[in-house]
């Protein structure tokens, strides 16, 4: 029910790092850009599950995880269906599968990437940046924290809210409606949790001597594989798809 | 009181696998009761069933004879509960649990005072001070007060010691030995030693079964075979000549030393 | 040889309050487990973190084996592991292999010598058969050893624990005194623990005490308890009380 990696072995896994964070990259875009019709939108989504299943990934596992989102869904699908002149079901329903697949799509991706494959990619990803005097390893780093505390911090947002409801909280009971403050309670201690852990994970980290400015060695070596290549044009074609999809 | 939380054939599982199997028996008031065992034994999944958070268990838990309904009649707390502090002061904290129960505006701040002082925290000093400035032992006693100012009848709480040192966790031990004369005291902990009296009840699980003891009998298990339960080593040691005896003294020198010259006595005279 | 001469350490330079440390010295030779205590806020988890080379000392000079660690950041052998109470909070790879591998990818090991390392110690601890594992998987205990493994394959030359059996079962803290022992005889590396667990007492031959920022105690276990009564912030530990009425008694 977790997303976060699962050991596996199929050709998603085996693909380079830097062909798998792309492919994922151009999927999300084509969710959230493409100016499909429902019919075709609700297609891609079965082609996406159907790539998923060939890739030998927990199905099941991925669809119960929707369940962590299905209040934001409702939201959007809310948000997006009331029109001028009343509640549409076709907008709604349209703007719930863009969230839908950028969601799939994500938790494939960190279900078959291991924090060395998330780190490659991001530290690719952000070595132009340091052109601009930006600092990439940092930002490759955030960004991987962020995917390594997501399993633990999402069972820590679990203790947190049962604790704050067992005190009489009513977190989620106010739905849509309920404010801001009524989610104090949940809000400020996940986020003091969060940094302290990420207080201690940068003191560890330093302790097994981690400098950002050092130069390190790579446990793994990722070459260019059988599927990569397939792969890669498998990716050009759904941003063609996307472009082609928004063309006037 | 006489009411008590009542097990019945309670079979709790986790993800599909039966952690604890079989439960019966019952928590009741004047002594706490304690739940021991593993990490991984099912001791917080137990917890949490009682809460009514976990579902996936089979059988009943009733109270004073009906299904226990759980909303609004339990206080939970896990592991550091000063992690749920989101107020900027003690006073705002204790009484945030009673503004949510609807109690009227002129009774909240002097119930909540009333129940700061019990956990030993004058309120004249605390009641204005920022959670964070307080010392570990005291924002730990803060945060077991915020969590139960509603006085619900069971309270659970899970490992409420852990990373106290030895003086705030035997003043803690105290205080929640005082709570179980008017409330259901249920405490997950990996150190019983630090509560058992002769009378405490404990619940032990192991290998997904659960066995209730006395706290007298607990010990005596432990003392006689280590691998039961690995109490103090000290403590053992003492006792193992006086593993016949009808009853145990708690884990703490005075007591022990009390009681070992006592049997000697006892001995002298026969 | 951990040498501590006149090391004080406060956080912020600018107000008087603010120590942590004041002036301590000390040197502790490798061979026997030496214990550090002190209550909340005594200074002790400062010096392990001055050790392991976190944090650099403002005055005074600290050494490991004769480098100074805050500036010793190794390719020559690593000075001082360090490893914190929570497991959860110090893993930082996604899988065991990554764990193990993170430490000796900042050292710069290269590619051929890390595989061999990696494989080597985790079966060493018993997780050979578990590198592709992810460490969420992994039970509580094996998340602990993980931790102690992916300090020891840098092969530091002394290992500093904080806090280490304060959230365990006893179970588990019987095995992870086991586990630190048997490192402590089989390999020549100096274990330093630091703990306010009266309990954990009994496996400490040598005593480092700190109290409001100072050295209050050093020395052998044995003369700590033959003083303890003129150590006035120390909390006797029930097993010397009960010892010592019993001696009173004929």
């Amino acid at each position: 029910m977790q997303i976060s990696y699962k050991p596996g072995n199929s050709f998603l896994y085996s693909l380079n790092p830097l062909i798998k964070g792309g492919l994922c990259f151009v999927l999300i875009m084509f969710f959230s850009l493409n100016g499909l019709q429902l019919p075709a939108m609700a297609g891609s989504l079965v082609a996406l599950l159907l790539f998923a299943a060939l890739g030998r990934l927990p199905l099941a596992d991925l669809l119960l995880s929707i369940r962590r989102i299905w209040f934001l869904l409702v939201i959007v699908g809310l948000v997006q269906g009331f029109r001028g002149n009343g509640f549409e079901v076709v907008p709604a329903l349209e703007s719930m599968a863009r969230i839908l697949g950028v969601f799939i799509a994500a938790g494939c991706y960190l279900t078959v990437s291991p924090q060395s494959e998330l780190m490659f990619f991001w530290e690719t990803i952000f070595r132009p940046l340091r052109l601009l005097g930006l600092p990439a390893r940092e930002l490759a780093l955030v960004m991987v924290i962020a995917v390594r505390f997501l399993p633990v911090m999402l069972s820590e947002i679990d203790r947190i809210r049962m604790a704050q409801i067992a005190r009489g909280a009513r977190l989620g009971k106010g739905g849509f409606f309920s404010s801001a403050a009524a989610l104090m309670p949940l809000m400020i201690p996940t986020l003091a949790q969060a940094i302290i852990r990420g207080e201690e994970l940068a003191e560890a980290m330093e302790a097994r001597g981690y400098r950002v400015s050092g130069n390190r060695t790579r446990y793994h070596r990722f070459g260019i594989g059988f599927f990569d290549i397939p792969a890669g044009l498998a990716a050009l074609a759904v941003a063609a798809i996307a472009v082609w999809s928004r063309m006037p | 009181m006489n009411a008590q939380l009542e097990l019945k054939n309670l079979t709790v599982s986790y993800g599909g696998k039966a952690v604890a199997e079989n439960l019966n028996g019952s928590f009741g008031f004047g002594r706490l009761n304690l739940l021991v065992g593993r990490a991984g034994s099912g001791k917080s999944s137990l917890l949490l069933a009682i809460a009514g958070f976990h579902t996936e268990f089979s059988g009943q838990i009733l109270y004073d004879g009906a299904v226990f309904q759980s909303a609004g009649n339990f206080s939970l707390t896990f592991q550091d509960p000063e992690s749920l502090f989101f107020n900027s002061s003690v006073g705002d904290e204790v009484e945030y649990s009673l503004r949510m129960r609807e109690l009227p505006e002129s009774e909240i701040t002097p119930r909540a005072q009333q129940w700061l002082q019990r956990w030993g925290l004058d309120p004249e000093n605390f009641y204005q001070r920022h959670p964070f400035e307080l010392s570990g032992g005291e924002k730990r006693r803060v945060a077991l007060a915020a969590c139960t100012v509603a006085m619900p009848p069971i309270i659970l709480l899970d490992e409420p010691l852990a990373g106290l040192d030895a003086n705030g966790q035997k003043a803690l031990a105290e205080m929640l030995n005082q709570l179980a004369y008017e409330h259901i005291v249920i405490v997950v902990t990996h150190e019983p030693e630090v509560f058992l009296q002769s009378d405490s009840s404990v619940l032990f699980l192991r290998e997904g079964q659960g066995s209730w003891f006395s706290g007298n009998e607990f010990l005596r298990q432990a003392v006689h075979d280590r691998d039961f339960y690995p109490l103090p080593r000290w403590y053992c040691h003492a006792m193992a000549p006086f593993a016949a005896a009808p009853s145990l003294p708690p884990v703490n020198a005075e007591a022990v030393a009390s009681f070992i010259a006592r049997e000697k006595k006892h001995a002298d005279q026969l | 040889m951990i040498v501590l001469d006149k090391v004080s350490f406060r956080y912020n330079e600018k107000s008087e309050t603010s120590f942590k440390l004041k002036e301590v010295s000390f040197s502790c030779p490798k061979g026997a487990i030496t214990g550090v205590i002190g209550g909340n806020g005594s200074g002790k988890s400062t010096v392990a973190r001055l050790i392991a080379g976190m944090i650099e000392p403002q005055t005074g000079i600290v050494t490991v084996d004769g480098f100074a660690p805050f500036n010793h950041t190794g390719r020559c052998g690593f000075l001082a592991g360090i490893i914190f109470q929570t497991p959860d909070n110090q893993i930082v790879g996604t899988t065991v292999a990554e764990d193990l591998a993170f430490g000796l990818e900042n050292l710069g090991v290269s590619y051929d010598e890390m595989q061999v390392r990696v494989r080597e110690t985790a079966s060493r601890f018993g997780l050979g058969d578990m590198l592709a594992t992810p460490v969420h998987y992994l039970s509580g205990g094996q998340k602990q050893l993980l931790c102690i493994a992916s300090v020891m394959i840098m092969q530091p030359s002394w290992m500093i624990f904080d806090e280490p059996t304060s959230h365990l079962d006893p179970w588990a803290r019987d095995s992870f005194w086991h586990t630190v022992k048997t490192f402590a005889r089989e390999h020549d590396i100096g274990v330093m623990v630091v703990s306010q667990l009266a309990e954990d007492l009994q496996h400490f031959e040598q005593i480092l005490a700190f109290n409001g920022g100072s050295l209050v105690f050093n020395g052998p276990i044995a003369k700590l308890r033959a003083n303890v009564e003129q150590l006035p912030w120390f909390r006797i530990p029930d097993a010397w009380k009960l010892e010592k009425i019993l001696e009173a008694r004929p």
